[in-house]
């Protein structure tokens, strides 16, 4: 399958980026609560030890993400 | 909406995010006069307090969970919402102060705009303004008053700066009873009609909060069947779809209160690369993170060691001295007995943990205060969900380490059902407390003290191999749960990482406090009780038996010439042999035998159900060892427990004449010990939290049939 947006699980680290939307309802109901919105400024921090988990900051608020929830993310390309 | 009646108490509720700082601010406006009351039918336990106002009426605030929405997504968040979005709830407040952190306030406003719309009377309260000055945030509470239209107070709970003003702010909130003037969010069309439809068959007369019922009907607690039917009808007619609503929402209350934020706090032109952030370039590291994990941990257990011996040995002195006087002044009779037998025993297996379990909880409370554990989570989280838990669990099961009790109450900060019940259910394999005294005798007993390659002695191997064991039985039986259950339920991990800062000290003794009083409560009265009803099997026998037993103990100390304390010790075990104790020990032995236990042992396990530290205790007593011996015996330490260990030492089975205590049975036993479900109280607190008796009887079916099965595969193996 051809990715054509880029997600947060996508960034490297030090990276920043313009969220564009949550696809997952149910999550994004989660995130947009927590503060991650569309217009939000994403930037990767770190992965975790042992993998599958970020360390991003969503407008400056440190947030620990599982790789799902990273993906469902969409970023500026 | 509550009549306000001069007479009732006013209730106030404390509301905010996660890491607002609402706890502490609650810590600092009641101090010691609160209580975690223990609802029914709510799974958290909602903290309440009182406070004085300066008018002198006295209201009582309660600590609701930390929340960001109203829209709920892990079981804290759930009661909120229950809470607040029906009147009828028994918990709903006559007023809201709503907590924010000053330096978050653009992501921390949420929850407030929701509230607003629910017309309770509402104050905010700006925390963390000492953080704010150092940052260079201008912040502008008059402005933020007049564009939300409700009372706003700057405050630091740190410091306490600004407190008397928040009180008197309170006071006026309550005697104005003045409803937020306007709403916040305009409901769509859909929502509108929805709305109605919602208030036309109900008492509720606020469009908001209709609008929450047609959300959250499906599992609303306190709703009749008829209502439910009712919305379930009006929700399916409109085919209104929650969750996009609910996110349609939440966009749009931001697009409205993020203009009042910029307005109200100008924010410096860019914050400083923080001590946060170096700190986790650290401790979040790929390699070093987890080192650094591994190290504070051999670190805090250490420490349960080193800082609770003193207390221990003195509480057990205490308790042995004050039985001894006790037993030297009171008459002799039964109920002298179950005085120093049952009650004084039953209080000293139940203080004699406080030390290690405070040290424990204080040292989890402090990683968790300034910010350590939220980052554990983050790190593990991945490596936690192959044994079907999550990062959360973690904490849990470190608590584990002291008692599971608290261990498991502290599983509701996991969202995910079936992620909360295998924690639950495998929490109880760590070794706590109770264990170590059983483990420090049997491997006194048989592992020799030699040293294995010149450092590590070969008993402290053992004794790490024991905690090993719980750690692992924890981790397979939670990958076994994992492929057992299914659930279509959606786990999140999506956690704030906090700001990194010095513990507050009140917090952190109120927790440990509470954390304290959890065990001694909910594990004390059980452990009481069933401590009683032994003491009542080991003095009791069927018919006239023990009277028998005893007359037969004493004809025959007179045949050999036995000292008076020799026969003394004599009559002790025949009756203890006669009683229904000692019955069910015997009945219970071919069931044990293939373990390589006598029925001693048996007597011994089965005491062990009040909580495993009674094992020792039991067998000071059928090894007969004298009173004060024994009670020092239970730590298994200086003469009592050489005395404890060369009765144990000497004993042979009856029939074939080998020794009971060879490699094979104590091994058997620490095994035993390790995985078999032998505390009540924990199965009690599981029946609690899990709502029903099935999953604590599937717990202690499971946990003892593979002791069982081990026990019997070590014996078998070493003998």
């Amino acid at each position: 399958m051809i990715k054509r947006y880029r997600t947060v699980a996508h960034l490297k680290s030090r990276e920043c980026a313009r969220a564009i939307r949550i696809e997952d309802p149910a999550l994004a109901g989660r995130l947009t609560a927590m503060g991650v919105l569309p217009g939000s400024l994403i930037e990767m921090i770190r992965p975790a030890p042992f993998g599958q988990t970020y360390y991003i900051k969503a407008d400056g608020v440190r947030l620990a993400l599982r790789k799902e929830e990273a993906q469902n993310i969409l970023v500026e390309a | 909406m509550k009549a306000p009646s001069p007479t009732r108490v006013r209730t106030i509720a404390l509301v905010g995010n996660p890491n607002s700082g609402k706890s502490t601010l609650f810590n600092l406006l009641t101090g010691l006069r609160q209580k975690t009351g223990n609802f029914p039918g709510i799974t958290v336990d909602l903290k309440e307090g009182r406070l004085r106002l300066p008018g002198g009426a006295e209201v009582v605030l309660t600590d609701l969970p930390g929340a960001y929405s109203l829209y709920p997504t892990s079981t804290d968040e759930r009661m909120v919402a229950a809470i607040l979005s029906h009147p009828d709830n028994p918990h709903y407040p006559d007023a809201l102060i709503y907590v924010a952190d000053v330096t978050h306030l653009e992501k921390h406003l949420l929850l407030l705009t929701q509230l607003l719309d629910l017309q309770i009377p509402v104050l905010l309260v700006l925390n963390m303004a000492d953080t704010a000055n150092s940052l260079g945030l201008k912040v502008h509470p008059n402005k933020l008053s007049e564009q939300l239209g409700i009372p706003v107070v700057s405050i630091s709970s740190r410091t306490g700066e600004n407190l008397s003003k928040l009180l008197s702010e309170i006071e006026k909130l309550l005697d104005g009873v003045k409803l937020p003037s306007k709403g916040f969010y305009s409901l769509t069309e859909v929502e509108k009609k929805l709305s109605d439809a919602v208030r036309l068959n109900t008492q509720i007369d606020n469009p908001y909060q209709a609008l929450l019922l047609a959300h959250h009907y499906s599992w609303l607690p306190g709703l009749s069947e008829s209502l439910r039917r009712e919305i379930d009808a009006i929700v399916r007619d409109k085919q209104f779809n929650s969750l996009k609503h609910q996110v349609e929402e939440t966009l749009d209350r931001y697009d409205h209160f993020t203009p009042i934020v910029r307005e109200a706090v100008q924010y410096p032109p860019r914050f400083p690369s923080t001590v946060t952030d170096r700190i986790d370039a650290v401790l979040t590291h790929r390699w070093i993170g987890p080192a650094v994990f591994a190290v504070v941990m051999l670190l805090v257990f250490q420490a349960i060691y080193d800082w609770s011996a003193l207390p221990m040995d003195l509480i057990e002195a205490a308790f042995s001295e004050g039985s001894n006087f006790l037993g030297a002044h009171l008459p002799e009779h039964w109920a002298t007995g179950l005085l120093l037998d049952g009650i004084l025993a039953g209080l000293s297996g139940v203080l004699v943990f406080v030390p290690q379990i405070a040290v424990l909880f204080f040292l989890i409370t402090l990683l968790e205060e300034v910010g350590y554990m939220a980052r554990v989570v983050f790190m593990f989280d991945r490596f936690m969900r192959r044994f079907g838990m999550n990062g959360r669990s973690i904490v849990s099961l470190i608590s584990g380490g002291a008692c599971a009790v608290p261990a498991i109450m502290s599983t509701r900060t996991i969202g995910n059902w079936k992620e909360r019940l295998i924690t639950i259910l495998v929490t109880p394999f760590i070794t706590c407390s109770a264990r170590i005294p059983v483990y420090v005798i049997l491997i006194g007993l048989v592992v020799p003290a030699q040293k294995v390659w010149g450092i590590f002695s070969l008993q402290s191997l053992t004794f790490a191999g024991m905690y090993v064991i719980g750690i692992a039985s924890a981790l397979g039986s939670g990958y076994v749960l994992k492929q057992l259950f299914r659930t279509r339920e959606r786990s999140y991990l999506a956690l704030e990482l906090p700001v990194y800062r010095l513990p507050h000290w009140r917090n952190l003794w109120l927790t440990v406090w509470e954390k304290v009083r959890a065990f001694a409560i909910e594990a004390g009265r059980i452990i009481l009780v069933i401590s009683v009803i032994l003491w009542a099997l080991a003095n009791f026998g069927p018919g006239t038996s023990l009277q028998e037993a005893q007359n037969k103990a004493l004809a025959e100390a007179r045949l050999q010439a036995l000292s008076p304390e020799q026969t003394q010790n004599l009559v002790a075990t025949y009756r203890l042999e006669a009683s229904y104790a000692g019955q069910i020990g015997r009945h219970f032995e071919p069931l044990i035998r293939p373990l390589g236990y006598d029925w001693k042992i048996g007597i011994a396990l089965f005491s062990s159900l009040a909580a495993r530290e009674v094992f020792t205790g039991t067998l000071a007593v059928l090894y007969q060892l004298g009173d004060a011996e024994s009670a020092v015996a239970e730590r298994g330490e200086n003469t009592a427990k050489a005395t404890l260990r060369r009765r144990m030492q000497a004993e042979k089975f009856s029939d074939t004449g080998r020794p009971v205590y060879t490699l094979a049975t104590a091994f058997s036993l620490l095994v035993f010990y390790a995985l078999a479900m032998q505390c009540m109280s924990t199965l009690a607190v599981v029946r609690r939290e899990t709502g029903s008796w099935k999953w604590p009887i599937l717990q202690f079916a499971g946990m003892t049939l593979l002791a069982y099965l081990a026990a019997w595969a070590v014996y078998n193996v070493f003998i």
